[in-house]
């Protein structure tokens, strides 16, 4: 940060920067734990078929099931899918962001 | 440096208040023996110390606190064991009640009744939901932001008494400048960083001389003496010779005499439109006008004795009732108990602020003590019967008036100045500047490390603007947690970039949903992907096909660039929203402390 650059002018002027890695575990997080509290959420409500549409995911996430194991094998396939995610949406904007932000310096 | 040197130089100083006593000192500590020149008969300028009868009375209240090191350090030089710590308590007394100072919301609601609780509440909500469009005097300036009523209750009557203008007429930008320096960082830092206990000691308490200021400008005068310097004592400067070189000698008139006192080097606090009237030869017409432009205002204590041990516990207390013309009361016994010769009575100090010359000004010291009298009683603080005695002190400008032009004017004088080499001038009225008696210490002596030390201290920037945000800013003063937390900061709140925020969804979003179709395409079966084929209800013509996979891209990539959008500008307008919270909410802090500065 320039010594006399305010706050102000940070602020207003600067475009902030996602921490690629950071955003990857909290989306990753986020999609593993909602994965695993859906499963399970289903697996108490109990019933003659437990979740259904749920079970869909399989097809997407291999060797995922709704029962409790399955929960776990989904914590890891959300929060791996997450974590993807939110890398890549980071790294994509900071490329963008970046780019933007050299052009307007350009052309001021 | 030896004593041959030290003799090279004559230093006059005009004036012994705290900006020329201290730049003595100085001198006379680099064995200079410096000559001062004091109008008064006494020392201290406007922070003295006056007495009657045994009973000491400081002129306006100097709380001994600085942040300036070099000025606290001379503070213990000098006093020593006679330096006190002192609590630290002033009120508002409004229509017989004590309020807290600054203003607490609570205390304030308690203490104007419910009745009166109700219509601030209901004039701040008038003026919230329609505020003056343009805020261009004091009045519409604060109203907007605490309301008519309240307004009038804590910051009309105060004002105007101290400032003898009305706050219809008093510039809007008066009370913005003394909010200017809330920085963004200031405000955000003192929502996250704790206050350091030690600073907050210090406003809680302050420290004071055993007698007052005057104590200390005693003091400073004799050890100025003892190393062999002269402080002249009501010795005025009546005119001042310069020539190209700068000033080259200064006349002063002491018991209808006139005596000329030539130096090499000059340092002076007497006012700096003094000081362009007394030139000989006269300073340029546009400079004499200049200094016929600035203004000052000046108040008088009327000192009462009252026949009682304790009246209130607060070292003074602001007066707002607008029946009475005190300003402000000084208890001096709660400043220091040895300014009271009996314990079995107090002394009181009513400031009344009037400009030189005005009715106020002109009255009989008689007539001054008379009024002091009953309006102490008026205002219930204690019966008329109980003041056995009392005596009137005028301070003649004692605050500089930052009217809508003094600036233009301060600027042409100061550039005069700059033109003699020789010549520096120091203090609040030498510079025109609302310093404290710190501040115009360190002008002092800065004065004279440049011209001791070749420095190029610039003395005009020795201000005390800031000052009055000293507190807030204090609360933030961690030095080595600012600059990460502001880093943290510049982080936070920086702008997500709405389009390339848009972007980078919209593409992990059209992708994701490009390999989803394609797993299940890939899969294969009877019927491919029955519940991801549902999406068509949204995107039409998608289906769970190569094409359909394609056709996903597009419109993920678009559904993704709307959402990301939008999530962008709703947290960019969140936190611009919680900002400008965070700046109202410390402005309003900030000037629940403006009648101090007032």
């Amino acid at each position: 940060m320039a010594e006399r650059e305010s706050l102000e002018e940070i602020v207003l002027t600067r475009l902030v920067r996602l921490n690629a890695s950071l955003q990857g575990i909290v989306t990753g997080l986020v999609a593993g734990l909602g994965v695993f509290i859906a499963t399970n959420w289903l697996l108490l409500q109990g019933g003659d078929v437990v979740g259904p549409h749920l079970a869909l995911l399989g097809q997407f996430f291999i060797g995922y099931e709704v029962n409790f194991v399955g929960s776990l094998i989904g914590l890891a396939y959300g929060f791996a899918t997450g974590f993807l995610v939110g890398y890549s949406v980071s790294h994509i904007y900071n490329w963008i962001a970046e780019r933007r932000e050299n052009k307007q310096k350009g052309r001021s | 440096m030896d004593q041959q040197k030290a003799s090279e130089k004559q230093i006059i100083i005009i004036g012994a208040g705290p900006a020329g006593l201290t730049a003595g000192y100085e001198l006379a500590k680099l064995n200079h023996r410096p000559i001062l020149l004091e109008k008064d008969d006494q020392v201290g300028g406007l922070a003295r110390t006056e007495s009657y009868k045994g009973f000491y009375f400081d002129m306006g209240g100097h709380r001994f606190f600085t942040k300036v090191e070099e000025v606290k350090k001379m503070w213990q030089e000098i006093l020593g064991q006679d330096f006190l710590r002192r609590p630290r308590l002033s009120r508002i007394f409004y229509n017989g009640k004590f309020f807290d100072y600054p203003l607490k919301p609570v205390n304030a609601l308690f203490g104007l009744g419910f009745w009166e609780s109700i219509r601030i509440a209901l004039s701040y909500l008038r003026w919230q939901l329609s505020p003056y469009r343009h805020e261009e005097s004091f009045e519409q300036w604060v109203t907007n932001r605490f309301g008519k009523r309240l307004f009038e209750i804590f910051f009309k009557s105060y004002t105007e008494k101290v400032w003898g203008i009305s706050c219809a007429e008093l510039k809007a930008e008066w009370a913005a400048q003394r909010i200017k320096d809330l920085s963004l960082k200031t405000v955000l830092l003192s929502m996250f960083i704790k206050p350091k206990k030690t600073i907050k000691t210090l406003i809680d308490q302050f420290d004071y001389p055993r007698r007052g200021p005057g104590m200390m400008w005693n003091a400073v005068k004799e050890r100025i003496e003892r190393h062999g310097g002269e402080v002249r004592m009501n010795a005025g400067v009546i005119g001042i010779h310069r020539n190209s070189n700068g000033i080259e000698s200064v006349v002063v008139g002491c018991n209808g005499n006139k005596e000329t006192i030539r130096g090499t080097h000059f340092i002076s606090s007497m006012p700096v439109t003094e000081f362009i009237k007394r030139l000989d030869p006269p300073a340029p017409p546009a400079v004499l006008h200049a200094a016929e432009k600035l203004n000052y205002r000046d108040f008088l204590t009327v000192c009462l004795i009252v026949n009682k041990p304790d009246l209130f516990p607060d070292n003074w207390i602001y007066v707002h009732d607008p029946d009475v013309k005190v300003g402000r009361i000084q208890n001096f016994k709660n400043w220091s108990l040895d300014m009271v010769p009996d314990p079995t009575k107090t002394s009181l100090g009513l400031e009344y602020f009037c400009t030189e010359g005005d009715t106020l000004w002109n009255m009989s010291d008689d007539d001054l003590v008379s009024l002091g009298r009953r309006e102490l009683d008026r205002i219930g603080l204690t019966s008329a019967s109980d003041i056995e005695d009392g005596c009137v002190f005028r301070v003649p400008k004692a605050y500089p008036i930052y009217d809508s032009e003094y600036r233009d004017y301060l600027t042409i004088m100061k550039e005069f100045v700059a033109g003699l080499p020789n010549y520096q001038t120091v203090g609040r009225n030498g510079l025109h500047r609302y310093n404290n008696q710190d501040h115009a210490m360190f002008t002092g002596m800065l004065a004279v490390r440049n011209m001791m030390f070749g420095e190029k201290n610039d003395l005009w920037s020795v201000n005390t603007d800031s000052e009055y945000l000293e507190e807030i800013h204090d609360n933030v003063d961690c030095e080595p947690a600012v600059n990460t937390v502001k880093e943290a900061f510049a982080q936070v709140f920086s702008k997500l970039d709405r389009v390339a925020f848009g972007l980078s969804i919209g593409t992990v979003c059209g992708i994701l949903l490009f390999l989803a179709t394609l797993v299940l395409v890939l899969k294969g079966g009877d019927v491919l992907g029955p519940r991801l084929e549902l999406l068509e209800n949204y995107f039409p013509g998608y289906s769970v096909t190569p094409s359909g996979s394609l056709l996903g891209l597009g419109y993920g990539f678009f559904s993704g660039f709307i959402g990301g959008w939008c999530f962008a500008f709703l947290r960019n307008t969140s936190a611009f929203l919680y900002m400008a919270l965070l700046h109202r909410r410390a402005e309003h802090q900030l000037l629940r402390k403006l009648l101090e500065y007032v």
